[in-house]
């Protein structure tokens, strides 16, 4: 059975939104409703594989700024943000870091570490 | 440090601030005090801990706290003074400063020039007017923002946020990223407030449910926010009788707009646009007092910060020009006017000498147009929407078209084809 999808493309402002067919053996046949083919790149890839940076905080240890605002190298499949915010609240960082030191190291196997996007000093 | 010396002072180091110091330091000015009343450079951005900063300036992806601190890295290094936890509290006509510190007590000075940089500041529940009671609960989405980024606590495990600007859509994701539950995101109008990068990356991706032609009527609770009443509203932006239902919740964030912050710039005489909220400018940034200048949210609310260091670089540059030079050589005479589905345009007037970049925003949502400015030219655009600042770059060899003595210039957004 044909199965179709539906996303809304966010390469301008116009937000086609974009209907994907795939066919019986789950391979991609054909988009409907973007108007141009930026589209279709969009929603191959948020079909195939969609990514996301996971933002968030860390709480601190020695320092008078209770969070450090973290991010991922680069993004993570997007089903794994949930789990990377559960490993995320048992992390506790220590001063000193700068931007981009790494705190946790390949998130989930993900092959993307979890570095600092602010300064921490005591 | 003996402050009758400056040249260039700068009101507000977030990052229209940052930009417009640095870029006065670059176009040579001597002395640039970067005047903030906070502990520290970067404004807002260090509570912006999400990402989707940089991506036309830096052609990267940062977060809020790195785009910041280039800038922050920037402005020390090309020799900006910072003058922190200083507010200014009295900006004269005659480009007098009056601040306090802790330090130093009251401080006067006069500089040179003067970048007007406060930013701006969210429209609170006062604003709306909804009706209720009063309970602990019902706060903007930016203190909502600090809460959860700087201080370490979330403030609500079941969330209702009314307005769907992009504060508002990033703390649905923060929230529910952060354990609370958001119950849903209520949009009065038939469009979103934000960017749509933000309306897939924030509601889709976590199933929040979004309610476009809807409003809060009612918020309930007497301790505390128990629930609130959603109703859809007609185009009137009435609500409809028979459309109410109750939403249980602890929290209602408010995402409902953003006001520039100019009590400075009204005591000083700056005349501001009722429209944009901010000072009239002409292409350079210059206000009606000569040698004060804006950029940045306090001259109109930008949606991405790229273009607020952009507009700022440029006020920060003809700041230290004026300086220099001690006047300015020639300002804008010719007045642009928002014309069919132009809400604004900055700035509002132009020399017609200069490259010019027109920066607007449409009243509302279209597609397929064109953006014609006068009859010196036109740009086909795919869509429009209100949420989305259009830019439109002028060279002064086209303004060279201009019939001499013009004195105004109309950008209109027109349909295209289906004649
Ligand atoms: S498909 Fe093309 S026209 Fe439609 S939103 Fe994407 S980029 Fe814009």
């Amino acid at each position: 059975m044909a199965q179709k999808k539906t996303f809304i493309c966010i390469g301008c402002p116009l937000g086609c939104r974009v209907t994907l067919t795939i066919d019986g053996k789950g391979a991609v046949a054909g988009f409907a409703g973007n108007k141009c083919k930026e589209g279709e790149k969009y929603v191959l890839e948020e079909y195939t594989n969609p990514v996301r940076t996971l933002t968030a905080t860390v709480l601190t240890e020695g320092s008078s700024q209770p969070l450090l605002a973290v991010r991922t190298s680069r993004p993570i499949v997007k089903t794994k943000l949930a789990e990377g915010m559960a490993v995320l609240a048992k992390v506790r960082a220590r001063p000193p870091l700068k931007i981009g030191d790494v705190v946790v190291p390949n998130l989930l196997d993900t092959g993307a570490d979890i570095v600092a996007s602010g300064n921490l000093s005591s | 440090m003996k402050l009758h010396d400056v040249d260039v002072a700068v009101i507000g180091a977030g990052p229209a601030g940052m930009a417009a110091a640095i870029r006065a330091r670059e176009a040579g000015a001597e002395k640039v005090v970067l005047m903030e009343r906070a502990e520290e450079l970067g404004g807002l951005l260090h509570q912006c801990v999400h990402n989707g900063f940089g991506l036309l300036y830096f052609n990267e992806d940062l977060t809020g706290p790195e785009y910041g601190h280039r800038f922050i890295e920037k402005a020390l290094d090309t020799g900006v003074t910072p003058l922190l936890e200083t507010m200014v509290v009295r900006l004269g006509e005659d480009r007098q400063i009056g601040a306090v510190n802790t330090k130093e007590g009251f401080i006067t000075f006069r500089p040179k020039s003067i970048v007007l940089a406060m930013g701006c500041r969210e429209r609170s529940r006062g604003a709306l007017n909804i009706p209720g009671t009063r309970p602990a609960g019902v706060l903007t989405a930016g203190t909502a923002q600090r809460y959860v980024n700087v201080e370490g606590f979330v403030p609500g495990k079941k969330v209702v946020i009314l307005g769907s600007g992009d504060i508002g859509m990033i703390m649905a994701r923060r929230l529910t990223l952060e354990g609370a539950r958001v119950e849903a995101v209520v949009e009065i109008l038939p469009y979103i407030g934000g960017l749509i990068r933000n309306e897939v990356q924030c509601l889709h991706d976590f199933d929040i449910p979004l309610f476009l032609n809807h409003t809060v009527t009612q918020i309930h609770g007497e301790e505390r926010v128990e629930a609130v009443t959603v109703a859809q509203v007609n185009g009137n932006r009435q609500p409809v009788a028979g459309t109410q239902r109750t939403i249980a919740c602890d929290t209602l964030l408010l995402s409902v707009g953003l006001i520039p912050e100019n009590e400075l710039s009204i005591m000083a005489g700056v005349r501001l646009d009722p429209v944009t909220g901010g000072a009239r400018v002409d292409e350079t940034r210059q206000t009606n007092i000569p040698g004060v200048f804006a950029g940045g949210n306090v001259l109109h609310v930008h949606d991405l910060v790229d273009n607020v260091s952009w507009e700022s670089e440029m006020a920060g540059e003809s700041a230290a020009r004026f300086a220099l030079e001690g006047k300015q050589k020639e300002s804008g005479k010719i007045v642009v006017r928002a014309g069919r589905n132009i809400r604004y345009v900055v700035p509002q007037t132009i020399s017609g000498r200069r490259d010019t970049t027109l920066y607007m925003r449409v009243n509302e949502p279209e597609e397929t147009v064109r953006i014609k400015v006068g009859d010196i030219m036109t740009k086909g655009v795919r869509a429009v929407k209100p949420s989305e600042m259009l830019k439109i770059e002028l060279s002064a060899e086209k303004l060279g078209k201009l019939r001499e003595g013009t004195k105004e210039i109309t950008v209109d957004c027109e349909k295209r084809g289906g004649k």
